[in-house]
């Protein structure tokens, strides 16, 4: 029950992307067609459901003061976390150019570019900062990823419906994706404050 | 056809006068059908066009307005303690409701089609009718008492941002009508939330608080009524009666659920809508006869209409058998006794523009809206109400439903093709 708590608390109520705005590069200039969207949300649901697990594992067992080297390594945090995004990103770049080379090269920059996309590496201070233990840390990823490809997809179909629109010229392209980001943020609000936990009572 | 004549005849001209012009025709192809139909390959031949469509919801909204009016007198007074009976000072309860609801409806026009015409001219299209309908629903999701300042704030931003920045009339991807709730429920809450705002004309909706009237009522309804012998509206002296809370059924039940509802509310007043809450939301029977015609014309879609049922009524059945909280236990049928939820289903779901288009699509759409409408309201202590917030939730996400059935349909077709 508390898995699922957090699965749905960091998909759809504490979405990365429409709550907390963050993953916001690739959010807006990969948006522009539902196909290569959803590849790039099934990147980060796979790069966001490894890393936070692994970040899990080398903060407890390296960095933490009870880890192996027995002294509080926390200060290296940020240097590590990207290291492990930055190979695991190496790895989905690799697969994606092996299985699909079309939806590698509508991705483009973009896939190399979910190292520092900060999605990502705000998932893994999330899960530090919510202290939360390695199953929960496995499910939490999946479930931000989850969150961050629902978004990216919605925005995608949004903006494959505008295309034909009449939209004032100074705002094609970016301008109209900003506002249709900030409505979207205001529809997520729906969600927001819905606890989960309250299903099984208080 | 003398006042077709005369009309025609005062046509300005359109390269002297374009903004004239632009209002001209607004007003022309609203009065009258245009001239041409469609010819050629299309399907479609008749003059029913996008006008005619959305005059058909208006209408189909105006027994709800009329009881909306007498309701925000009759609420009014019943805080007051005076002509609690329904029959009882009928002219003074429908005066003071067009006292309340006439300013929100004119500014709600005046702006918003101020807006609508100087974009039509500035862009060179004709003014599209799409304001019709938004203006004919934004009084009616307001509490009565709404500050009409914050009313103009709101609806410049939904039809600057949310319309115009889009595209205009057709393109946009919220609702516009619930676009200007959403933005004063989150900037402005005090004034569209509580228990407090839903009686109008008091100067604070608590026991003790003092009858307030406006110039409205001084001065045009009371030297009329003075003149015809019948009650006029006195402010001095009357108070809101004792142990008088201003509760919502809705909030009444958050707290102590159905049984705390029923100790103010019985079911029947629910249904008929005599309770407080926005203009046309509260009686049933007025939105069951807006329902049917825009059901009978097929204006609305019935997919979304019965999604939309079928899913609140299934939710609130699950969260019945789940039952750990008072809000959960009330039974589901009365889900739809309480609160916007028929309203929000039947006139603000199934806007053609930013609801789904695809057959399975609105099913999903609707059912969706449903089960995000029932949920915000049980389990979403932030909010009291849920309509409003899951019909724009599902907005977002009505073009990917259209994408994933388009998508499907066409692999079924290129399945079949290739056998």
């Amino acid at each position: 029950m508390e898995l699922i708590n957090i699965f749905l608390k960091s998909a759809f109520i504490e979405n990365l992307a429409l709550s907390y705005f963050l993953g916001m590069c690739s959010f807006l200039a990969v948006s522009k067609s539902v196909k290569t969207a959803s590849g790039l949300g099934l990147a980060v649901i796979f790069v966001l459901g490894i890393t936070i697990p692994i970040n899990w594992l080398i903060d407890h067992y390296l960095l933490s003061e009870n880890g192996l080297f027995g002294m509080d390594l926390t200060f290296l945090r940020f240097i590590l976390f990207i290291a492990v995004i930055a190979s695991m990103v190496q790895l989905v770049e690799m697969v994606v150019e092996k299985v699909s080379p079309a939806l590698y090269s509508a991705l483009g920059i973009f896939l190399p570019l979910i190292t520092v996309n900060c999605a990502i590496l705000g998932g893994s201070l999330f899960m530090i900062s919510k202290e939360l233990n390695f199953s929960e840390s496995l499910v939490f990823g999946l479930g931000g990823g989850f969150g961050w490809f629902l978004a990216i997809v919605a925005i995608a179909a949004i903006r494959e419906k505008i295309r034909y629109s009449n939209v004032p010229a100074p705002l094609r392209g970016l301008g109209i994706a900003f506002i249709i980001t900030g409505f979207m943020g205001m529809a997520f609000m729906a969600l927001m404050g819905i606890d989960p936990a309250a299903l099984v009572g208080k | 056809m003398g006042l077709l004549n005369f009309i025609k005849r005062i046509e300005p001209d359109k390269d002297k006068h374009p903004f004239l012009h632009t209002v001209y025709d607004g007003i022309y192809t609203l009065m009258y059908v245009p001239e041409h139909t469609a010819s050629g390959g299309t399907h479609l031949k008749d003059k029913i066009d996008l006008k005619r469509v959305m005059f058909t919801v208006v209408l189909s909204l105006v027994m709800a307005y009329i009881f909306g009016i007498w309701n925000i007198g009759h609420q009014h007074f019943r805080a007051l303690g005076k002509y609690v009976g329904l029959t009882d000072g009928l002219h003074l309860k429908f005066a003071f409701g067009i006292a309340k609801i006439l300013p929100i409806f004119i500014v709600t026009h005046i702006v918003g089609l101020g807006i609508e015409f100087y974009y039509a001219y500035k862009r060179g299209h004709g003014i599209e009718e799409g304001y019709l309908v938004t203006g004919a629903l934004i009084p009616l999701i307001m509490p009565p008492d709404i500050p009409l300042w914050i009313l103009t704030i709101a609806i410049v931003f939904a039809v600057v941002l949310g319309k115009e920045a889009f595209g205009g009339t057709g393109m946009n991807v919220w609702n516009i009508a619930l676009l200007t709730r959403v933005f004063i429920f989150f900037a402005y809450p005090l004034s569209i939330s509580g228990d407090g705002v839903w009686f109008a004309g008091l100067t604070e909706a608590k026991a003790g608080a003092m009858a307030d009237y406006g110039w409205i009522e001084h001065y045009i309804f009371n030297p009329i009524f003075n003149a015809l012998g019948w009650d006029t509206f006195q402010a001095a002296g009357t108070a809101v009666v004792d142990g008088f809370t201003g509760a919502t059924p809705l909030s009444l039940a958050f707290t102590g659920g159905w049984d705390n509802v029923l100790s103010h509310y019985s079911p029947s007043e629910l249904w008929y809508g005599l309770v407080p809450g926005s203009v046309g939301e509260v009686s049933k029977p007025m939105i069951l006869i807006g329902m049917l015609i825009l059901l009978l014309t097929r204006v609305a879609s019935w997919r979304i209409i019965f999604g939309g049922l079928i899913g609140a009524a299934l939710t609130a059945f699950v969260l019945n058998q789940w039952g750990v909280t008072p809000m959960m236990q009330v039974p589901w049928y009365y889900q739809f006794y309480m609160g916007s939820a028929l309203f929000a289903i039947t006139f603000m779901a199934t806007d053609p523009v930013t609801a789904a288009g695809t057959k399975w699509g609105k099913w999903v759409y609707g059912l969706l809206i449903g089960f995000f409408g029932i949920l915000i309201r049980v389990l979403n202590p932030a909010y009291p109400e849920g309509w409003m917030l899951a019909i724009l939730f599902m907005n977002t996400f009505a073009p990917l439903l259209d994408y994933i059935s388009l998508q499907s349909n066409i692999k079924k077709r290129l399945k079949r093709a290739k056998v």
